[in-house]
């Protein structure tokens, strides 16, 4: 029968009652406008991520002064009325795009060194295509870069240049400058791929059993899909995972969102690699590592780094993971330049060119190395 | 039930031979290549099916390390993780203790040698199927007398000299 009767009446609640804190229903409700938010985010990240191609890169004023089926010579518009009289020749890599030296205008290395008087040309790779597999570092550093070299001369009336690499692009004008040193004036390098066996990355350990004789001769060049496999292995989860949280977290923030967008919009804008270039990067460097013994062969030239005695400026970043310090360090103790400096950063491979911390402590330190040798 | 068999035998050779005849008669256009290759059409897809075995060997290496990566990240994460969900730090500690651990059992799988070997061995499996495709491609190509890969290879390989000679001697010239 107790089971029966009636629940009691709740007592009538007046305005001091409604004051009172309900527990159970105020988180209740807190979760529902958590979740409701978490959704807004979700969406907005949704359609944000569907535009990242059409966001604007490489926005510094330039002309295309130079172009071949093989690269783009960029004139960058200077920034003041009296350059530096050495003209600076930027090399960029075979892997991605260019434009990540000049990203977006407070983050961008090109226009950092324009705005501190130096007259800037960019060599701007094009894609290979299928015809291109024959394309070596021979044609790419005795061929293209040559080429670009003595165009800069020509219109600058100068008798030599700052040879400025990163990454690829390093590597490659330290061989350039090996064998063309009368028209290297300076030699400056972002993170060069030069002793191997001290290389401690993921991509170098999987490059290690990669059998590129193979690849060059069943594909020929290697596919950008075989680029984004070892991309996922570099940080798979910080990377993969995590930095998408961080940007669902700061989808309000334009100014995050516009970072985020033009970096994811660089990361996957990846064009296929020339075979025997890569197989010569992955059989002859990275296997072999004949770079630094002096024994790598462009062409029938042998590339001997203790040749090269221009003055020297090395700048590496302590937490790159795609090249490791220690394998861009030796290139000091290579040269038999006597005027040479390691500039050694604490940002990553992609931070020590394209971020704030970049604007703020590596662009004004190298902008004054190379000002002391331009005149 | 022997007689029986011997004329099994017999028939079945007669009728072989009398096939392996035909494949040598002097036949018109693509078949004739086709007839003259076909013992080695054969060989080629002997050939694929055992780079597809060892493609599956490696591929199942390859798994076998990545599960038990996984398995040990997850593992780890459940003891270091917080025991109970009640609030939103809660769920935040244990995002930030998944990844941190994932990617580090992931990134210490990926720069070892046995990885590296692995992987090595499944990119290798794979051009090889591709080249088993191909070859098997290029001998129709030839039993229909179209120009193959492996040829416009070669026509590549004399272009890219050939253009680089000339820009050789054309900047020599203008030294």
């Amino acid at each position: 029968m107790t089971q029966l009767e009636p629940l009691p009446k709740p007592e009538p609640q007046g305005p001091a009652a409604a004051d009172q804190p309900v527990p159970a229903k105020k988180p209740l409700a807190e979760a529902i406008n958590e979740a409701k938010e978490a959704y807004r985010k979700l969406e907005k990240t949704r359609e944000i991520l569907h535009s990242a191609g059409s966001i604007e890169v490489g926005q510094t004023p330039h002309e295309i002064v130079a172009e071949t089926r093989a690269y783009q010579l960029l004139h960058y518009r200077p920034m003041v009325a009296n350059t530096a009289k050495v003209p600076i020749l930027t090399v960029y890599a075979l892997i991605n795009k260019s434009y990540v030296l000049d990203l977006q205008p407070d983050k961008s290395w090109i226009r950092s060194l324009l705005s501190q008087g130096f007259d800037i040309y960019l060599i701007n790779w094009k894609d290979p295509s299928v015809v291109d597999k024959y394309v070596s570092f021979d044609d790419y550093v005795n061929a293209y870069i040559d080429d670009c070299v003595d165009f800069v001369l020509k219109k600058t009336k100068v008798d030599q240049l700052t040879l400025h690499g990163y990454c690829m692009g390093a590597t490659m004008s330290t061989m350039y400058t090996s064998l063309h040193q009368k028209k290297v004036r300076n030699l400056a390098l972002i993170a060069p791929v030069v002793d191997t066996s001290k290389d401690s990355t993921v991509i170098g350990n999987m490059a290690r059993n990669m059998d590129v004789e193979k690849m060059l001769a069943t594909i020929g060049n290697l596919p950008p899909e075989q680029l984004y496999a070892c991309y996922a292995a570099l940080k798979p989860f910080k990377q993969g995972l995590a930095k998408y949280f961080n940007l669902v977290q700061n989808i309000d923030n334009d100014s995050f969102v516009g970072n985020f967008l033009r970096i994811e919009k660089w990361l996957y804008d990846t064009p296929a690699i020339a075979g025997s270039a890569f197989k010569q990067w992955i059989d002859d460097i990275y296997k072999d590592n004949l770079l630094v013994k002096n024994e790598f062969m462009l062409g029938d030239k042998l590339v001997d780094l203790s040749k090269i005695t221009v003055p020297l400026l090395n700048i590496v970043a302590d937490e790159d993971h795609l090249v490791s310090p220690e394998c861009s360090v030796p290139l000091n103790d290579a040269v038999s330049s006597t005027d040479k400096r390691l500039m050694r950063f604490h940002t990553g491979h992609v931070g020590l060119i394209a971020s704030s911390y970049s604007q703020n402590n590596v662009l004004p330190k190298v902008g004054q190395w190379l000002k002391a040798r331009s005149s | 039930m022997t007689d029986n068999n011997q004329f099994n035998v017999e028939q079945f050779n007669k009728m072989l031979s009398v096939w392996a005849e035909s494949m040598k008669l002097p036949t018109i256009g693509p078949m004739y290549a086709f007839s003259k290759e076909f013992g080695e059409f054969a060989s080629e897809f002997i050939n694929l099916g055992k780079v597809m075995s060892d493609m599956k060997t490696s591929l199942d290496q390859y798994w076998s390390m990545v599960n038990a990566t996984y398995a040990k990240a997850s593992k780890e994460t459940a003891e270091k993780a917080p025991k109970q969900f009640l609030t939103k730090d809660d769920f935040e500690a244990y995002r930030k203790v998944m990844i941190e651990t994932f990617e580090n059992a992931f990134t210490d799988l990926f720069s070892s040698a046995e990885f590296s070997k692995v992987y090595g061995k499944v990119f290798s499996n794979q051009l090889d199927m591709s080249k088993g495709f191909q070859n098997i491609v290029e001998r129709n190509f030839k039993a229909l007398n179209l120009p193959t890969r492996s040829e416009m290879d070669e026509i590549l390989k004399d272009l890219h000299d050939l253009k680089r000679r000339v820009r050789d001697l054309e900047k020599k010239e203008a030294a």
